[in-house]
């Protein structure tokens, strides 16, 4: 694919990420009673919708899609430890109750 | 690796290395990594501290929605400017691909106009980094973020600077591709910021 065919695509994604991103919004704006979600469904319903909007970025405008796996595995390396740390946060939290 | 990306990274000259990726876009990915863990643990700390306080963060603790979002609109808008700057340099079209890098530093400098104009309110009703500890989860989160855009905008000043001469530019062009990935990180930073202190 040349990068003139990718445009449309980047356009695209750029579309995307600004409806999910005011979804988010529109979720977090008529949370007080109108959506049929406790607070907690909320709050993991957004943090999902961004975690989305970053996996769009990193694989399509970071290239990570279609880059070199060893650069995929630097990316991921972080993930790993924040998903450690959420964990001890979380089991803490868990503990202390 | 495949596609236009592929093509264009090996079109750039850049030496062979060991791993087959260019040392300096390795070198780019690795301060990424690094800088994803410093602002993990600033979120974390932000969660713990949340976590603990019930009626967080309490009446006097209202952001505008309205500019978070405007200014979210205008990060996501600088991230797919930077990248068909990048598709720009990538086809060989140097003046497309200067306006785009002009578009994406415009870009970020109206999301500072705005974290300025937000600043502005919160100072003059005296709410500062000592107020609470809302207050300095905000600040500290929101002023280091904004460091990063004004890094950012640096580093791409820096790279529009040196499409001026092109024959420079055929050995540097590779930069454009740092400068975006470094670009596309912070917008990363501030789709999680966003929801966490404006939203949730």
């Amino acid at each position: 694919m040349t990068t003139r065919a990718l445009q449309p695509r980047y356009l695209l994604i750029g579309i995307w990420l600004a409806g999910l991103m005011l979804l988010g919004v529109v979720f977090s704006e008529v949370s007080g009673g109108f959506l049929p979600l406790p607070r907690w469904g909320v709050v993991t319903l957004i943090l999902a919708l961004s975690t989305i909007k970053a996996t769009l970025v990193a694989l399509y405008y970071m290239h990570l899609q279609s880059d070199r796996k060893l650069l995929v595995l630097v990316a991921l390396a972080p993930v790993l430890l924040i998903v450690l740390a959420c964990g001890v946060i979380f089991s803490s939290r868990l503990v202390r109750l | 690796m495949n596609g236009a990306h592929a093509a264009a990274t090996t079109t750039f000259g850049t030496a062979p290395t060991a791993t087959g990726i260019p040392n300096g876009k390795l070198g780019m990915w690795v301060f990424l990594a690094s800088e994803v863990m410093f602002f993990t643990g600033l979120i974390g700390a932000y969660i713990v501290l949340r976590m603990g306080h019930p009626a967080w963060p309490g009446p006097e603790g209202h952001l505008s929605v309205p500019l978070g979002t405007t200014n979210t609109l205008l990060l996501i808008g600088s991230s797919v400017t930077i990248v068909l700057s990048l598709a720009a340099s990538q086809r060989g079209a140097l003046p497309a691909a200067r306006g785009w890098l002009s578009a994406t530093m415009l870009l970020g400098s109206l999301f500072l106009v705005i974290k300025g104009f937000e600043y502005a309110a919160k100072f003059s009703h005296r709410i500062f980094l000592s107020t609470n500890v809302f207050w300095s989860c905000y600040y500290t989160l929101t002023g280091l973020h904004a460091l990063h855009v004004l890094g950012g905008i640096a580093f791409n000043g820096m790279v529009l600077a040196s499409t001026r001469n092109a024959a420079r530019w055929a050995s540097r062009r590779q930069r454009l591709e740092f400068a975006g990935l470094y670009w596309h990180f912070v917008d990363i930073v501030w789709i999680f910021l966003f929801p966490l202190l404006y939203l949730i």
